[in-house]
């Protein structure tokens, strides 16, 4: 049986995500993850950088083809590739991984077949100024062996963590100082493109 | 739905306010006046002028206009008991008013009471079955429930009364574009563009829907209305421009092999090409290498 996956995520990359969802409150958001199965341990996949997508109209195409082009086209030079998919469901109470990213997520499986999807957790999300809890604000879904997305396990949370343990301080701290206003998507590169999805100066 | 230099205004404002460089109130004003939704600074400065006295009755009248917007803008961020207040001296002003009802019945809605909201509503709606806002507010709790398919029964409902009220069209296209509905969005950006044939969101938002259905025939039409949209935008669109790229590439990939009567022109899409090039150029230099292979990739 093939060793089950782990997925470690670089906390820039998830904070970048976890801002997004708090600079778009009222819909639904997602993102794609960026990185490399790890050269020495081929059971790990390491999630180095993000990139915030859209927050309007996530189930239209156009948009998105231009920035999976681009995405790949940028990474793919520094060794990088798609590894996953992030998505924030519109409503708060709602926790079901939805058929849009179910369809995002099947297409980046075609490319890496170990790709994962993660889901903000809004419950969590709430109670982390509060807690000491160390764990990512998201839920990872991988796909069974007859390609259905399912939710990872029980052991789910030794399965996908943050590489830098004090990551959920440092976003408790950029929500307090409402540093999401910094986030820059897609869509706002499509609509103004001097704006940079890459995010070169949000963490400096 | 806002121009780009209404949002230009609109933040240059906002920046002015949050620098303390004063006209909070003309923000105010401007924000009601395009109907976005800024609650958080509406809140905030809102509740500035009205905890000062000097402040509030210099507004006159309209200290009832900005009590309405911000007990709205509380119950946007959950700041129940503003609203609760804000709600308490329009009832005090006005004691029999339908409007007040109405925002007793948001805050309900606010507050997750949809049982009492969905009553408090029905009552207001027998005495006026006409009044729009309220039908929209049912369809909005529905969509907050997650009861999605009520929300669109509902909002068919209503447009089959209020045909030309634009936003709820726009509401319902982007409901069921969630839903992977795309046909029916289709009808929708249909109506919208009959109705107001020159704003170019609305023919972007059909090319984007068309290309998403895909198959020849779709696509094609897409084509066409990326190119509407750039003649109706002054050929500034860069969605429009990386659309009329996209559809070329999708069309050649579909129609590979067939029959080629329909020749497609190539001036439109090297023009498009072009215009794009152009514009990262200028303005996202650093990025122009992406987008020109992005455009070989597509085989433009």
């Amino acid at each position: 049986m093939v060793a089950e996956l782990k997925y470690e995520i670089s906390q820039n990359a998830y904070i970048k995500l976890v801002l997004h969802t708090l600079k778009h409150k009222t819909t639904a958001v997602n993102g794609i993850l960026l990185g490399r199965v790890n050269p020495q341990n081929d059971s790990v996949v390491e999630i180095t950088d993000s990139v915030p997508l859209f927050h309007s109209n996530l189930a239209l195409l156009p948009s998105l083809e231009i920035a999976l082009i681009m995405i790949e086209e940028h990474y793919g030079s520094k060794g990088l590739g798609i590894v996953g998919y992030f998505h924030a469901n519109e409503r708060f109470d709602d926790a079901e991984l939805g058929i849009v990213a179910k369809n995002i997520g099947d297409h980046i499986c075609r490319y890496f077949p170990q790709a994962a999807i993660f889901l903000l957790d809004n419950k969590k999300l709430e109670a982390l100024p509060m807690g000491k809890d160390q764990s990512p604000v998201m839920q990872l879904y991988i796909r069974d062996a007859s390609k259905n997305w399912k939710l990872a396990g029980p052991d789910g949370g030794s399965r996908f963590v943050i590489k830098e343990p004090a990551a959920n301080a440092v976003l408790s701290d950029y929500i307090s100082s409402e540093k999401w206003q910094d986030v820059v998507d897609f869509d706002d590169h499509l609509d103004d493109i001097k704006k940079d999805w890459l995010n070169p100066e949000l963490f400096k | 739905m806002v121009s780009k230099t209404e949002e230009t205004q609109l933040n240059r404002l906002e920046n002015q306010v949050d620098n303390g460089g004063g006209g909070a109130w003309e923000y105010l004003c401007l924000v009601r006046k395009l109907k976005v939704r800024r609650s958080e600074k509406v809140l905030k400065y809102g509740l500035s002028i009205l905890n000062d006295p000097k402040k509030r009755s210099a507004l006159g009248p309209e200290e009832w206009t900005l009590y309405e917007q911000v007990a709205i803008a509380a119950m946007d961020c959950q700041c129940l008991n503003v609203a609760k207040d804000c709600i308490k001296a329009l009832l005090k002003k006005f004691p029999e008013s339908k409007r007040v009802g109405r925002l007793e019945g948001m805050l309900l809605e606010a507050k997750g009471s949809w049982a009492e909201a969905e009553k408090a509503y029905s009552s207001l709606l027998e005495d006026n079955p006409l009044d729009q806002v309220i039908h929209k507010r049912k369809v909005a709790m529905a969509k907050a429930q997650g009861n999605i398919s009520g929300a669109i029964e509902s909002l068919n409902k209503y447009l089959e009364i209020f045909m030309a009220d634009h936003d709820a069209w726009r509401e319902l296209a982007e409901i069921y574009v969630s839903l992977q509905m795309y046909k029916q969005a289709a009808f929708c950006y249909e109506e919208l563009i009959l109705s107001q044939p020159t704003v170019p969101l609305y023919h972007l938002a059909y090319a984007d829907v068309l290309y998403t259905l895909g198959g020849l025939e779709n696509l094609q039409t897409s084509k066409k209305y990326y190119a509407s949209t750039i003649d109706l935008t002054g050929g500034k669109n860069t969605r429009a421009l990386l659309g009329v790229c996209l559809c070329t590439s999708a069309i050649g990939q579909v129609s590979k092999g067939k029959n080629k009567e329909d020749k497609e022109s190539p001036e439109l899409q090297s023009l498009a090409a072009k215009a794009l090039e152009k514009e990262y150029r200028q303005k996202a230099d650093d990025k122009l290498g992406l987008l020109t292979s992005a455009l070989r990739s597509l085989k433009i």
